[in-house]
């Protein structure tokens, strides 16, 4: 109940109250022969009237002359318009100091200051994510301006795991033939491409040891430099997951998966059997359910497959991680066994050529090799270096169910990976990729195998960075934070979330890594500073806008009820000059047949009228 | 009449050009000495002869102001008796109206009244002064201004960049000399900045100032001795040779003051020279018809020059088959171009060399570089130029299927006809019973040959050899493993049999790929070889060396072939019988584990490091304990791309941790100190219960 209903009902009892008084007196006055009805006619009729007024006087209505139409001048608003005529100029904070119109410190109050408005225009660059709700209320009319040429979109990796290769991706707008380069932390270029036509990009990096490091992004346009943002990664140190490799015979692809893997710190069992019931590698362990469930990712070749294809299905339906190898052409059951996980294999057969993708070259090459040691030296392959002979398949993975994951550079799928159950099967069609090893490849070896294993390992809960690009000064929202959900911020300083419905809500005042603690879980997000990636800001603001401008507004604003502009001193007379009129009346002896006073009951009616 | 205009005209030409070239002799002297001092003898020559060519082109252009109409003027001038016609005189064979022949007749008799000599110009003694002495300024202000690296040094301000504290010495001017090493030939300099980059082996000279003087002061090197200086006058001094790169501070307040920054000297190692063929491309070339010399052509660079003589190792095979003789000479070569990039294109002539045809000659270039006291030797390339047969010519595309192992057999054959010669000659004086044993010993060796051959051929001599089979061989399974190990053969292109030496060859002979012809000249001479052998046996060689002789024929008749070449077909496997699979002997066949030790990686100490100067959850805001990374900083430096580097970023986190500036630059540093880890995946996320749900509705289809 709000306090003018409260009012409303007070003086509505009072009046009633009066009422009452009123024809009580006049039926005395009636035994007495003093009672009028003109004059009790007029007594009562004055009552609701002083109550009405003395209501308006409080709260004053709504002037039915505010404008209805307000012009918004936000950031970037040409210095002309406070020059032109036409509706109201309202300066948002953002706008520059062009004269004129008044200043407000948000769109809301503005619309509170006018409540008869139903339709903005918004000039400049549009409202941001402050105002935007409040322009839900009203019709808006905006012409974006066209986006100055930059970076549009910037995804960073969720996660990189510590040595691992990751990718960014993002959007140039307004930029076509320009160059982006991918700056390592130690300010050396680690990639550098071009944008295809629509803009898009992928550059590819590589991370050192776990932390929070932050790349830079260079978008160039004849060598000169447009725009450049962070790039923050979160390299994280996984947990180590527990690979089985099955060999159908021992071989060198065995032999060097085992030595990948137990290099990069996985569990690996090894099972390479040698006919005869005879098996090297490790110690042997039982390949049923039980046994299965033991392991978060199996890489298995097609001889060992034929044997053992119930119970890795079966595991995979389970969460278990399958890669499926082979060691050289297949035959045609394993084919049409292979087509049956959903991988229609198409293609001729056989074994064909692998076209490598050249190697970077040298000054590239060396940004993405860490130093070397004793037991690994750095071992590069340059553009020039011989090529090695590495095959596949002449079969291509494919099918609606099939995601294709890895490419060679002819465009031929190697990899591909879909979902059974809640585990999933990934087919790996390369053949002796171990040559990679021995060639200066070391690093596309790895990640071949590392992509393979990371599309189809068993999950488990991992750390992750929260997506999406933040900018400083802005309100973000943070979401399953539990009770006690804290933001660590870039000096350390701790901030508690007051946590709604399990979000919260956090302003980062400054640019840098944060990180949000829930309890023990530790979540980091990177905030950029105010101004860095202003084209992809204002890419964002300009399509909310955009879906504010094609909504029509349910209501007009005179929801907004408090308050308002009509001025409340001619009521305060009116009420004066009726209570005046009021108080005479009963004062007075017109209309009363015999003059008595009856002191006791004026100063009750006054009262009574007086109340509220 | 122009021979006269040139008699008059001739004294003031000549003296318009020796006035023109006197005033330019100075001038050019003095542009020469500058030239010299400024940039070496090249650039005052140079200054030299462009000032010659431009003083002559004067020099001509003013003489020729001297021309008939000045001629005619100034004799008008000067000498009133020729009444203003001299100009008759002087016409070009115009024709003269009689009036103006009489004239002509009265001045030329007047005119030799006075010499052309009285018309010479007087030499522009003012000028020439003036250009004198302009020249003599100009060359002792060339010869007093001090070039760099000459004299005493120039003093550059200092940049360190320390707040002014009073009693507290600070530098306030320096200069750091850089005296290559001679052999490099680079100039002296000087350098205004503490920081450089100079040669290894370069000698570094500091003069310093400092302000106020200070009582003692030191370049304290950021590992190892500190380097004192010494007082001279107003200055301090020090000097050291430039050994390995290192990083230094200027200290002359030990340590009292706020910490200087640091300076970086790198060394820049001599680089060993490259030797390129430059013709021909290939490693192996072939001669052409009626070449009778052949000439290499190697390009040798260095960074600071390669030594005008080179070596070049000759090695002649000369021969076929069992004949080939290897000789090795080194020849001296002079190389032609500048220093830097030295071209070598020895001539060689067969003739002298003894090249002949069936044979090889490889040259290879041995260069030096200019570096002292030791210089750097490399080799270059071997190039091989090989002089094929005239008996038969090689079929293309045969090399590397050489097989050479049948000259050895050969040789031996040879051997035991000389030795069973020389055991007839000695016949005479020797005990009858000595004799037959040395021919019993030759018979021996003969048995050996004779069985080598048999094996050659495939044993058929002493019985038939067992079916080969792929699987299942063992010792004494019907053919050979190889034999007993061969003496291996000394010298330069020893035969090498990679396939005795490395395996065995699956077949059931080398002769087996020989063609029918020569397998069956060989028989015969096998079956030589055993009369030969029984008659040697039995103490008889001379009834021995006739079989002996046909043998050899018999072997010389294949040897025409040159070589012998295995046919290139892979190994014709049987096929598998299934049947006979796993049913052999299994003892000591047991599931085996296979050990193995992962690989560890060892970038702690900077990856701590790096993650407590960064912003993520290890990031230290205050002072970081460093102590750990600079020790394996040290340790590591051979890893590391630039140790230096990291060092001195450590040096100045370690003395301004407050710095940020000073802990991003650390911590780039970092970022290529560190090991990249063999990535393990990352985990995907576990569905949630409604995510678990929606996958075991969809996915089930296998």
């Amino acid at each position: 109940m709000t306090i003018q209903w409260a009012v409303m009902l007070i003086l509505g009892f009072a009046t009633f109250l009066a009422w009452v008084r009123l024809s009580l007196w006049h039926s005395r006055g009636r035994r007495t022969g003093q009672a009028s009805p003109v004059r009790l006619a007029l007594l009562m009729l004055l009552q609701p009237l002083v109550s009405a007024l003395l209501y308006y006087a409080l709260f004053p209505p709504m002037v039915g002359g505010g404008p209805t139409d307000l012009r918004i001048a936000t950031a970037g608003t040409s210095r002309l318009a406070a020059a032109v005529d036409g509706a109201p100029l309202i300066l948002l904070p953002e706008a520059p100091a062009i004269g004129g119109g008044e200043a407000t410190p948000d769109l809301a109050t503005a619309l509170r200051r006018h409540p008869g408005v139903r339709t903005i225009t918004v000039l400049g660059k549009g409202l941001g994510p402050r105002d935007i709700d409040a322009a839900r209320q009203v019709a808006v009319e905006f012409d974006s301006p066209p986006l100055r040429p930059g970076i549009l979109n910037l995804t960073p990796p969720p996660t990189a795991p510590a040595g691992g290769r990751f990718v960014v991706g993002g959007t140039l707008a307004g930029l076509s033939e320009a160059t982006v380069e991918l700056i390592d932390p130690a300010g050396r270029v680690t990639d550098s491409g071009s944008a295809d036509r629509d803009g898009h990009f992928l550059l590819a990096g590589t991370a050192r040891a776990a932390g929070a490091v932050n790349f830079t992004l260079r978008a160039r346009k004849d060598k000169r430099l447009i725009e450049q943002a962070d790039v923050p990664v979160w390299v994280t140190d996984s947990t180590r997951p527990r690979l089985l490799i099955l060999a159908g015979a021992p071989g060198p692809e065995a032999k060097y998966l085992r030595r990948w893997a137990s290099d990069a710190g996985f569990d690996v069992t090894t099972q390479m059997s040698a006919g005869g019931g005879i098996a090297l590698g490790d110690a042997p362990v039982a390949l049923d359910a039980a046994g299965l469930r033991r392991f978060d990712v199996a890489i298995v070749d097609d001889r060992a497959w034929a044997g053992l294809r119930g119970p890795l299905i079966a595991a995979v339906r389970g969460g278990l991680g399958l890669v499926l190898r082979a060691g050289g052409a297949i035959d045609g059951v394993t084919r049409s066994q292979w087509q049956a996980l959903g991988f229609g294999l198409s293609g001729p057969g056989g074994v064909a050529p692998l076209a490598l993708p050249n190697a970077s070259d040298e000054a590239v090459a060396r940004t993405r090799h860490g130093i070397g040691s004793d037991e690994a030296p750095v071992d590069m392959a340059l553009p020039e270096d011989f090529a090695p002979d590495v095959g596949r398949l002449g079969l291509t993975p494919g099918g609606g169910e099939a995601v294709p994951m890895l490419q060679d550079a002819g465009g031929a799928t190697l990899g591909a990976w879909r979902a059974i159950g809640i585990g999933r099967v990934a087919l790996f069609t390369g053949i002796d990729s171990y040559v990679l090893t021995l060639t200066g490849r070391r690093d596309l070896y790895g990640d071949w195998w590392n992509g393979l294993l990371t599309a189809v390992a068993r999950p488990a809960p991992s750390s992750h960075m929260i997506p999406g690009i933040l900018w400083a000064g802005e309100r973000m929202a943070l979401c399953d934070i539990g009770s006690d959900g804290q933001v660590e911020n870039t000096d350390s300083a701790q901030t508690r979330l007051a946590p709604v419905a399990g979000c919260g809500a956090f302003w980062p005042a400054r640019a840098g890594w944060h990180q949000l603690r829930v309890k023990d879980a530790l979540r980091p997000f990177y905030v950029q500073s105010h101004d860095a990636l202003p084209t992809m800001r204002a890419a964002r603001d300009r399509q909310a806008m955009a879906m504010r401008s094609t909504t029509t507004p349910g209501a007009p604003a005179v929801a907004v009820t408090t308050g308002g502009s009509g001025s409340a001193w001619p009521f305060w007379v009116a009420w004066l000059v009726a209570s005046a009129l009021l108080w005479w009346l009963e004062r007075s002896r017109v209309g009363r047949r015999v003059t008595l006073s009856s002191g006791q009951a004026e100063p009750a009616l006054a009262t009574a009228s007086a109340a509220p | 009449m122009t021979g006269l205009l040139a008699h008059w005209i001739a004294p003031a030409r000549r003296r318009a050009l020796a006035d023109t070239l006197a005033m330019a002799m100075p001038l050019l002297i003095a542009g020469g000495v500058v030239g010299w001092r400024g940039g070496g003898p090249v650039i005052a020559l140079l200054i030299v002869a462009i000032g010659s060519a431009m003083a002559i082109l004067i020099a001509r252009r003013r003489a020729a102001r001297f021309d008939r109409a000045w001629l005619v003027r100034s004799l008008d001038n000067s000498r009133p008796e020729l009444e203003d016609s001299s100009a008759l005189l002087f016409a070009e064979d115009a024709p003269l109206a009689p009036l103006q022949a009489l004239q002509h007749t009265r001045i030329a008799a007047r005119i030799d009244q006075g010499a052309p000599d009285d018309l010479r110009p007087g030499w522009s003694r003012r000028t020439l002064l003036a250009v004198s002495i302009m020249a003599a300024t100009l060359i002792i202000a060339a010869l007093l201004c001090p070039r760099p690296g000459e004299g005493p040094p120039m003093l550059a301000p200092a940049q360190e960049g320390l707040p002014a504290r009073p009693g507290i010495p600070r530098l306030v001017a320096q200069n750091l000399r850089i005296i290559p090493p001679s052999y490099t030939g680079l100039s002296v300099r000087d350098s205004a900045s503490l920081d450089a980059r100079a040669p290894r082996g370069a000698r570094l000279e500091w003069t310093l100032r400092f302000d106020p003087q200070p009582s003692n002061a030191v370049l304290a090197m950021l590992a190892g001795q500190p380097l004192s200086l010494r007082r001279d006058g107003e200055t301090w001094i020090a000097s050291r040779t430039l050994d390995a790169s290192f990083l230094y501070r200027v200290d002359p307040a030990t340590a009292r003051g706020p910490t200087p920054p640091l300076h970086r000297i790198d060394a820049i190692a001599d680089a060993p020279p490259q030797v390129k063929a430059l013709s021909p491309t290939a490693s192996l070339s072939m001669v052409t018809a009626g070449q009778r010399s052949w000439t290499p052509v190697f390009a040798a660079t260095d960074d600071y020059g390669v030594a005008a003589t080179a070596r070049l190792r000759v090695t002649l095979a000369i021969g076929e088959g069992e004949n080939v003789t290897f000789s090795e000479r080194e020849i001296a070569l002079t190389g032609s171009g500048p220093a830097r990039d030295r071209r070598f294109a020895p001539r060689l002539d067969f003739s002298s060399f003894g090249f002949v045809a069936g044979g090889d000659m490889v040259v290879q270039l041995i260069v030096r570089d200019n570096r002292s006291p030791t210089p750097q030797e490399v080799r270059g390339p071997s190039m091989i130029l090989r002089w094929p047969s005239t008996k038969e010519p090689e079929s293309g595309g045969m090399e590397g299927m050489v097989n050479t192992t049948l000259p050895a057999y050969f040789r031996s054959q040879r051997q035991i006809i000389i030795d069973a010669e020389a055991l007839i000659k000695q016949k005479r004086g020797m005990a009858l019973d000595r004799y037959v044993t040395r021919s019993a010993s030759i018979g021996g060796d003969q048995q050996i040959l004779r069985g080598r051959y048999s094996q050659f051929l495939g044993g058929e001599e002493e019985g038939e050899p067992a079916l080969p089979t792929a699987d299942g061989h063992q010792e004494g399974d019907g053919h050979d493993h190889g034999g007993p190990p061969k003496q291996p053969s000394t010298g330069f292109g020893a035969p090498e049999d990679v396939l005795g030496d490395f395996g065995h060859p699956h077949d059931d002979s080398p002769a087996s790929s020989l063609d029918p012809e020569t397998r069956a000249i060989l028989k015969q001479a096998v079956d030589e070889m055993w009369q030969s052998e029984r008659e040697l046996k039995q103490g008889r060689p001379d009834l021995a060396l006739p079989f002996a002789y046909k043998a050899l024929r018999f072997i010389k008749e294949v040897q025409q072939a040159t070589r012998i070449f295995l046919s290139r077909v892979g190994p014709e496997l049987p096929p598998i019988d299934a049947t006979r699979r796993m049913t052999g002997k299994r003892e000591g066949l047991a599931s085996r584990t296979l050990a193995l030790a992962p690989v560890e990686g060892r970038d702690g100490p900077a990856a701590a490091a790096w993650r407590a100067l960064g912003e993520g959850p290890d990031a230290i805001r205050g002072p970081i304990a460093l102590d750990a990374l600079e020790d394996w900083t040290r340790t590591n430096a051979g890893r590391l791309p630039d140790a230096l580097a990291l060092l001195g970023a450590i040096d100045s986190v370690r003395s301004d941790p407050a710095c940020m500036a000073c802990r991003a630059r650390l911590r780039a540093q970092l970022w290529t100190a560190m090991e990249r880890p063999l990535a393990r995946p990352a985990r995907r996320r576990p569905a949630d219960a409604g995510g678990a749900r929606y996958l075991g509705a969809i996915g089930g289809t296998p």
